[in-house]
């Protein structure tokens, strides 16, 4: 899951490679538009319905699994 | 190719991995005149007061003004029309924004046809086409002003690509079209030419509309070709013979119709032509047929074939979506309705005209009459199979009845029927039995189709055929009407064309029997129908 979640971000936000801690402070790529379409996509790879208060607290590829782990997918 | 798009709501997910720049929103005070194309595309706000509402879409036609005098005129500038996504109003009698919105895209369309760089997008056509998916996701509007479920981003982008393909005129040119299993069902060479399935019931009538279809195409400018593995002899023999083949060879610009291989057939089509093969649409029900096009032409098009003739609409939809949509208001809205059109305009003809007769004429009718042949017979038993109203005896006969009265010497003639509005193909039977000693005749059936109703046709036709026994030398005619729960409809035709009562009616009525002596018969031909017979 992990791995899909990171190849995910280096696809949206087009990147050449992607580390495990990429967060909006180490990613300039990491806009609000482009926070949009990664949670599009999260949203529609793993099935899921994040509710807009958790949309806003996601600040890392971190919290992104976490928020998966919470809804039971590994 | 970049696009630059005013928006008043959040649309980048819809145009992702495009070259698109976006104004802010309801912002019109910058322009980039860089960009190759330009688009309007304005959702409606979420407004609740309507007062309001009404308003802001007047601005926005202004706005849309204004926009315009800043654009390049060699440019596209695309205009989308406004929907309205939402539901329950409070007043439902209140058709204020419905109006407003309504004289909105009027409006644009009206300005679209004075500026020949101005186009209209209508958004309808895509939310009609996307019934599945809720229009708006509430939950990305609130968050990131988004009025467009991005759920739906997928299908936009196709669909926004064959809009601006249609108004940047990039269809293709040419259809190349199998035969066998493609044009019609069966294999000519092995079904022979009344054995291919081609008009009457499924699976021949999916063929014929599909032919249908691919003549609009035609109408439209798009070049039809063939290319097919069969005897050139059989097919120039199965156009010429078999009447239910609706493409005709003078639709076909270029054909090869021989047992070379396709790609090299296709080739030499594309330079008799003079086209590009790009510009090919190539359509064959065998896969290994595409799958060899595909890999030695690969910059022809070809799409998959439907496994089924009923999905051919379906099919041909697609095919028009993705290759041959262009943009012209006035054509496409024509071939939108011709459908209907044929009917509803008969019937406003008919207002138009104080004087019946003079109505009739004016719809140019054709009547052919002609005796039954191995192209019609089949035809001919499923009218007798499911005519129900107008049919004078009910009889329900099978081909094989109907091959034995060809057989016996019955007269069995079809009317087929066509006016300036359309053709009606097969709709008028009559079967007759003939006593060549006695100088009489017997009529066994008289049907005709429902459509045809309510033009007198119907006594042109039976007075044309006792004419016509009246030249054989038939003294005498006999007929009967036998009444069912469904065709009460003629139970005075008879009388109506002057038959008379052989004997006494029945109480019930359910069966009348007349007779006619034909010397006393005088029917005129009148110059409403053009009648011929072949």
């Amino acid at each position: 899951m992990e791995k899909k979640v990171l190849s995910i971000i280096k696809d949206t936000f087009e990147l050449e490679e992607v580390q495990v801690d990429i967060s909006q402070n180490n990613c300039i790529k990491w806009d609000s538009l482009n926070h949009l379409n990664l949670i599009l996509e999260i949203e529609a790879e793993f099935d899921v319905s994040f509710d807009p208060e958790e949309i806003g607290d996601i600040k890392s590829a971190s919290d992104i699994l976490s928020l998966l782990k919470k809804r039971n997918i590994n | 190719m970049k696009h630059y798009i005013f928006r008043n709501t959040t649309l980048e997910p819809l145009f992702k991995s495009q070259d698109a720049e976006f104004s802010g929103y309801d912002d019109i005070s910058d322009i980039n005149t860089d960009a190759d194309i330009f688009s309007w595309f304005y959702l409606l706000p979420y407004q609740h007061d309507m007062d309001v509402l009404v308003k802001q879409i007047e601005f926005y036609y202004q706005n849309i003004e204004m926009v315009y005098n800043r654009i390049p005129e060699t440019k596209f500038f695309c205009i989308f029309t406004l929907h309205n996504p939402f539901g329950a109003p409070i007043k439902t009698g209140d058709f204020s924004l419905r109006n407003t919105i309504q004289n909105f895209n009027q409006n644009i369309i009206k300005f679209s046809d004075s500026r020949s760089n101005v186009k209209v997008i209508d958004i309808s056509d895509f939310v009609s086409n996307n019934k599945t998916v809720d229009f708006i996701d509430w939950k990305y509007y609130f968050i990131s002003q988004m009025m467009i479920n991005p759920r739906l981003a997928k299908n936009f982008k196709g669909w926004f690509e064959s809009q601006i393909n249609a108004i940047i005129s990039k269809r293709k040119k040419c259809l190349v079209l199998d035969l066998d299993n493609t044009l019609w069902g069966g294999i000519l060479g092995e079904d022979g030419i009344t054995g291919i399935k081609i008009g009457g019931d499924y699976p021949g009538n999916c063929f014929a509309e599909f032919h249908k279809s691919i003549i609009e195409l035609k109408n439209s400018g798009i070049i039809l070709t063939i290319c097919s593995k069969n005897n050139k002899s059989d097919v120039l023999e199965a156009w010429d013979k078999n009447p239910n083949i609706i493409i005709q060879k003078s639709d076909i610009s270029s054909y090869r119709i021989n047992w070379n291989n396709k790609a090299q057939n296709i080739r030499e089509i594309a330079e008799e032509l003079n086209i590009g093969l790009d510009s090919m649409v190539f359509i064959d029900d065998n896969p290994t047929e595409r799958e060899l096009v595909k890999q030695v032409l690969p910059e022809v098009t070809t799409p998959d074939f439907p496994a089924h003739p009923y999905e051919f609409p379906n099919f041909i939809e697609k095919l028009v979506r993705d290759y041959f949509q262009t943009y012209n208001v006035t054509e496409e809205d024509l071939n939108k309705t011709k459908q209907y059109k044929s009917n509803s305009e008969r019937s406003a003809f008919k207002k138009s005209f104080d004087d019946f007769d003079q109505y009739l004429r004016s719809l140019e009718i054709d009547i052919l009459i002609q005796a039954a042949s191995e192209f019609s017979i089949s035809r001919i038993a499923q009218m007798t199979q499911k005519t129900n109203q107008f049919n004078l005896t009910t009889y329900r006969y099978s081909e094989g009845d109907i091959k034995k009265f060809v057989q016996d010497g019955y007269w069995v003639f079809t009317m087929a029927v066509k006016d300036k509005f359309g053709d009606n193909g097969i709709t008028g039977l009559i079967i007759i039995e003939l006593d060549e000693s006695n100088k009489t005749a017997n009529i066994d059936s008289l049907l005709l189709s429902c459509r045809i109703l309510g033009k007198s046709i119907e006594v042109a036709f039976v007075s044309y055929i006792l004419n016509k026994l009246k030249a054989h030398g038939i003294k005498e005619v006999n007929a009967k009407y036998l009444a069912t729960a469904k065709n009460s409809q003629v139970k005075d035709f008879y009388e109506k064309i002057g038959l008379h009562h052989a004997s006494e009616v029945k109480t019930d009525s359910s069966e009348k029997k007349y007779s006619l002596q034909l010397e006393d018969f005088g029917y005129k031909e009148d110059d409403i129908y053009n009648i011929k017979e072949e």
